[in-house]
């Protein structure tokens, strides 16, 4: 009995004991020389370039450099991999009042986080990093992190812009003898002929014409998604919001959204766009594609022709070929391939960082990963183990194997890359390079993709993730509501729709537009 | 008693009892339904199972991929998880986490839950409701995160146990069982003078070997998988468990267009899906052959009468 | 804690040797048992409730949990007042419910049918199993339910379609999604959610069934008076105990089903708090909205408790 008594005693003190000792480490020591001696220490919260990699390794050279040449002692966290539990995670800590020195973060929730007063403001630091501001922040970019006048950020650019295209498979065409669809009405006919004319002539009925799934945002892609940017072009409805005076606001209040919503009933009615789209995830219609389910798509260029992307397409259907087409034009003269706006990734730096006096080693940090020795550390590697340089100065893998920052060692070197890229051609050369396919023996290049792409018609929505976002009843009223038009559960009739847009005013619709209109104004992005 | 494992119940089929026509019908109907059970379970494993063996190459739908031949699999799944860079880290950080969280859930729950069935303690009725206040007022992350923070958990493993070391539902589970040990034995040891210490090490635990595995198994899963705590409380990515790794590959591999490389080139990403499925089952599945062990029918009464 | 102190007290004031303060020294070793169990409560889950102030609160981190300002019920009248307050209840109550009467009764029908089956590798095999789906996230049964239910290339439709029926969208038709929820839901946990009964029903007496036998009582008799009584009262606790979480009808299946077309009979509180509160800064919003679910649960326990009690004389507390 005593035994067991005294274990207790035992286990109740080591309770007692957890969590004093745990908390005394809080405390800041007083504040650091910023010297390789005395380091500072910065945290930083990164978003991996390669998450499912998984984290650098603590024994990376960077540590050291950076300790040497700033004494900066750098923390690193990578942030999860999927949006939502950055969010949550940032958040969170937020609530904490325990935000890391500088962290990664979404317009959205920099927001938040600015409201609560727990973001420094940034305005004067670029002047405290000429080179990176030269080559970063312009003034768009300084724009996407601006909240009421002050800038709470460093925004650098993220993906690259205008990087989707419709696709059309040019060896159905060929099989079916059609031409390549120019206008809606011969676009439905090329849909037609996929989904009922076999035009795979394997003899089974299993193709059909478009093939999509949902992708919406709350301020680019409004339901039914970017996946239809095309078809919503050629009805000008394209992005969630209208720049063009005196249009501007909502697009949903277009009357055109209507004539949209019409063709794209039809289209399902039809059955000449996979019934699937509405179920798919983004997985499921990536896959789908490859298996050769449908003709007509909307697709990211590096996801359709990058090399490990498009190689399960290229063994599938080695005579199988995917064309960049240009906008369909609607009855009424629209065309459009889609909606753009500037992606950045904004990297804030939190009051208590700044309260703490760190704000000038954290410029310095970020001017130094703009210098040579920073940008080539952080995007490829160590020059000789991870990648060497070709003739034209653009780094490459070579044969350094899995060392080499394309290689399965190598790559877990340049996690960091996003925060010095800024889509040079450089960059972009060594992203995207030209290949040979497996089975196929095509040449290839996700970068020839890329500028085809974005030669297309596209319509400028920048600003928009500037702009106010619905609140949860507002958004859900808003997909459902369309969902239910299309799922055929509401009529669509002009009747219906004019209730829709008139509920949908009174739950708050109204005030999202009015309140949208008025920051598209105040920042002057609306075009007359 | 532990010899006659073959069957539940042993001794029913070797007494020479005649069955009647509904016995007949009763031990019919019971078969069928396993059988359709059978059925219903080995679907999605079986689906899940080639799935993580596809090969990058392969034509067709998930129900032809259901029926591809083992000698056209491919284990590149597999391989692209346990060669990941992070995999040892991560499966040593989980171990942790699951041998910590279960000792810890073990240590508070099985005195919480004795407490609670000991019928003629003064005061039951408050610690009851202390028990179950918490677990009907599940106030959500933020309170939550608000106390780890303060007491210094962030960063540190426990952090992702010592908030559910008590899981309210195990322990009520588990205090149901105690009950159900017929009192006259704890009295008659009380009589002998044993302490409740000493009852609760003597008389009920032996006799609680199944359920007290059950949910020692519970809170290991549960330990095992946990993503959202890891995700909350441990920011220092070396910490970071399997279950972070593992949602890392899933919502990173969907995610790399802007790439032109993938870690995962070889494989497609629904297979490495269904692979990480499986290494989330890992302590399940090692422990659950000898927790059923336990489960032998007439444990309790077996080892009070023999 | 609160227990330690009043044996000290008690034993103190040795004057009152009443029965409740000898009953309360006897038991001495009990509440020393509890004192480590009661210290990890308050500091485990009574923090976090006082933290839960913040529902009453503008809550500011940087003023922390004390020092926002209170503002009543600002935060409970949002969630009353949301558009879609009334959906939310029904959908969140019909999932939870239509699972208490599907999944519940399965799993326990599982165990009894492992239990009773008379055919050993059978048993084993099913035994062995039947828990594994459990392991399969909710991304996995997804891309599962995909296959057999797609309106374009699904198994069953394909099924229907041979027949000459018209395709089913199951998970976007509004009447169909709720019963691929809670038949998704019975199917992924019921033989993990048997082990707990499986585990119950080696406590049985077996001399009870050779008495049965002996009387002539049938297999189905045997069930009915001797084996689902002897489980009765871990039935009662687990149906006690999933009442208390009533408003809770699983978030992580839902969010992956889900889709706009049937948001009308699929969106839960649960998912409105995660789209409006957390993902929001509304941490106030949806600590409130936690302690709504609590106190709508507490009285559903309390209720289900004295039911009990007068029913079948088993009950949580």
């Amino acid at each position: 009995m005593k035994k067991h008594q005294r274990l207790i005693a035992l286990l109740l003190a080591a309770l007692m004991v957890v969590p004093a000792f745990a908390s005394g480490s809080q405390e800041a020591k007083a504040q650091a020389a910023g010297t390789p001696e005395d380091p500072v220490t910065i945290e930083l919260w990164f978003g991996a370039a390669i998450t499912e990699a998984g984290m650098i390794p603590d024994d990376w050279v960077g540590y050291e450099i950076i300790r040497n040449e700033l004494g900066i002692d750098l923390k690193l966290s990578m942030l999860p991999s999927s949006e939502s539990d950055q969010d949550m995670r940032i958040q969170a800590t937020g609530a904490g009042n325990a935000l890391p020195d500088i962290f990664m973060v979404r317009r959205p929730v920099l927001v938040n986080l600015v409201n609560q007063g727990l973001v420094a403001q940034v305005d004067d630091c670029f002047a405290k990093m000429p080179v990176r501001t030269s080559l970063i922040y312009d003034q768009d970019a300084i724009n996407n992190a601006t909240i009421d006048g002050h800038v709470y950020g460093f925004a650098s650019p993220g993906a690259i812009v205008r990087n989707e295209g419709l696709l059309v498979r040019k060896d159905w065409l060929d099989n079916l003898g059609l031409e390549i669809p120019t206008t809606t009405d011969e676009l439905l006919e090329v849909l037609r002929a996929f989904t009922f004319d076999d035009p795979d002539g394997n003899g089974i009925d299993d193709t059909y014409g478009y093939g999509a799934f949902v992708e919406t945002d709350a301020t680019l892609k409004g339901y039914p998604g970017s996946r239809l940017w095309p078809i919503m072009g050629a009805f000008g409805v394209e992005g969630l919001w209208c720049f063009d005076a005196p249009n501007q606001g909502l697009s949903i209040y277009k009357p055109e959204f209507y004539d949209f919503m019409v063709f794209l009933k039809q289209m399902c009615d039809e059955g000449i766009i996979d019934p699937n789209w509405l179920s798919y995830k983004k997985d499921d219609f990536r896959a789908a594609w490859k298996q050769g389910r449908f003709g007509v798509m909307y697709e990211q260029n590096a996801a359709y022709a990058a090399e490990a992307n498009y190689a399960p397409f290229d063994s599938n259907f080695p005579d199988g070929e995917w064309v960049i087409i240009d906008a369909i034009t609607g009855p009424e003269g629209h065309a459009s391939i889609g909606a753009y706006d500037m992606n950045y990734r904004i990297y804030a730096v939190s009051q208590r960082a700044a309260d703490a006096g760190k704000l000038d080693k954290i410029c310095e940090l970020l001017e130094w990963m703009s210098s040579d020795e920073g940008y080539y550390l952080l995007g490829w590697g160590v020059e000789g183990v991870n990648y060497v340089f070709d003739e034209n100065g653009v780094p490459v893998a070579g044969d350094l194997g899995d060392n080499a920052f394309t290689g399965s060692e190598g790559q877990v070197y340049t996690q960091l890359r996003n925060m010095v890229f800024y889509n040079s051609d450089v960059e972009l050369i060594s992203r995207y390079p030209t290949y040979t396919c497996a089975v196929s023996g095509k040449e290839m290049s996700a970068l020839t993709a890329l500028r085809e792409m974005q030669g297309m018609k596209w319509t400028n929505a920048v600003g928009s993730s500037t702009l106010p976002t619905p609140s949860a009843d507002v958004q859900r009223f808003y997909d459902q509501s369309l969902a239910e038009f299309l799922s055929g559960a509401k009529a669509l009739t002009p009747e219906n729709w004019a209730a829709f847009i008139d509920q949908f005013n009174k739950i708050g619709g109204e005030a999202w537009n009015a309140e949208g209109v008025a920051a598209m104004e105040a920042a002057g992005l609306v075009r007359e | 008693m532990s010899k006659k494992k073959e069957h539940l119940k042993p001794e029913l089929q070797n007494k020479k009892v005649k069955l009647t026509a509904a016995d007949h019908t009763f031990n019919v109907i019971v078969n069928i339904f396993m059988v359709i059970i059978l059925i219903a379970i080995i679907l999605p494993l079986w689906s899940t199972i080639t799935l993580s063996f596809r090969p990058v190459d392969f034509i067709g739908t998930n129900l032809d991929g259901m029926f591809l031949p083992p000698w056209k699999w491919s284990t590149a799944a597999y391989e692209s998880l346990l060669g990941n860079n992070g995999f040892l880290m991560a499966f040593m950080n989980s171990f942790k986490i699951l041998v910590g969280g279960v000792v810890c859930a073990l240590v508070l729950t099985i005195p919480m839950a004795y407490v609670l069935s000991v019928p003629s303690l003064p005061g039951r009725k408050i610690i009851n409701i202390i028990v179950i206040i918490p677990y009907v007022f599940n106030v959500g992350m933020i309170p939550a995160y608000l106390l780890v923070k303060d007491i210094g958990l962030i960063n540190h493993l426990p952090a992702v146990f010592l908030p559910g070391a008590i899981s309210t539902y195990n322990c009520i589970i588990m205090r149901q069982f105690f009950v159900g040990i017929p009192g006259e034995l704890k009295e008659s040891a009380r009589i002998d003078g044993c302490s409740e210490m000493q009852v609760l090490f003597k008389i009920v635990l032996p006799l609680s070997k199944a359920i007290v595995m059950t949910i020692g198994l519970y809170y290991g899963v549960a330990f095992w998988n946990d993503f959202f705590n890891a995700m909350l409380y441990l920011n220092d990515s070396y910490l970071n468990p399997l279950p972070i790794l593992l949602r890392n590959i899933l919502i990173g591999s969907g995610m790399n267009e802007n790439l032109e490389v993938t870690a995962f080139a070889n494989a497609p990403i629904n297979a490495i899906k269904a692979a990480s499925v499986f290494m989330s089952a890992i302590p399940m599945v090692i422990a659950y052959p000898f927790i059923q062990k336990y489960f032998t029918k007439g444990t309790l009464l077996g080892s009070v009468k023999g | 804690m609160k227990k330690g102190q009043v044996t000290a007290v008690a034993a103190g004031n040795g004057k009152q040797k009443s029965k409740l303060y000898r009953e309360i020294v006897r038991h001495r070793s009990v509440y020393l048992l509890a004192l480590l169990p009661l210290i990890y409560y308050i500091i485990f889950k009574y923090i976090p409730i006082w933290n839960a102030q913040i529902a009453f609160k503008d809550f500011k981190a940087v003023q922390g949990v004390m020092g926002s300002a209170w503002i009543g019920f600002e935060n409970f009248k949002e969630f009353f007042n949301s558009f879609y307050f009334w959906s939310l209840i029904r959908n969140t109550i019909m999932y939870s419910v239509g699972k208490l009467l599907i999944s519940l009764p399965l799993s326990i029908i599982l165990a009894i049918a492992i239990y009773e089956c008379t055919r050993p590798v059978l048993r084993k095999v099913v035994q062995t199993l039947a828990y594994l789906p459990h392991f399969l996230s909710w991304v996995i049964m997804y891309g599962i339910l995909l296959t057999l239910l797609a309106p374009g290339d699904g198994v069953f439709n394909d099924i229907v379609k041979m027949f000459g029926g018209q395709p089913i969208d199951f998970l976007s038709n509004t009447k169909a999604f709720p019963w691929v929820v809670l038949f998704s839901d019975a199917w992924k946990e019921m033989g993990w959610s048997a082990i707990i009964f499986i585990a119950a029903l080696m406590g049985i007496d077996v001399s009870l069934f050779e008495a049965a036998m002996v009387e002539g009582a049938s297999s189905w008799q045997r069930v009915r008076y001797i084996t689902l009584p002897s489980i009765l009262p871990v039935i009662v606790t687990v149906l006690i105990l999933k009442l208390g979480t009533i408003l809770d009808a699983g978030f992580n299946q839902i969010f992956m089903l889900y889709s706009p077309q049937v948001y009308s009979v699929a969106d839960i509180i649960d998912t409105w708090v995660y789209r409006q509160g957390l993902l929001e800064f509304k941490f106030g919003l949806a600590t409130a909205v936690g302690l709504f679910k609590g106190v709508f649960g507490m009285i559903l326990v309390l209720l289900a408790n004295w039911i009990s009690k007068k029913v079948t004389d088993s009950a949580l507390f």
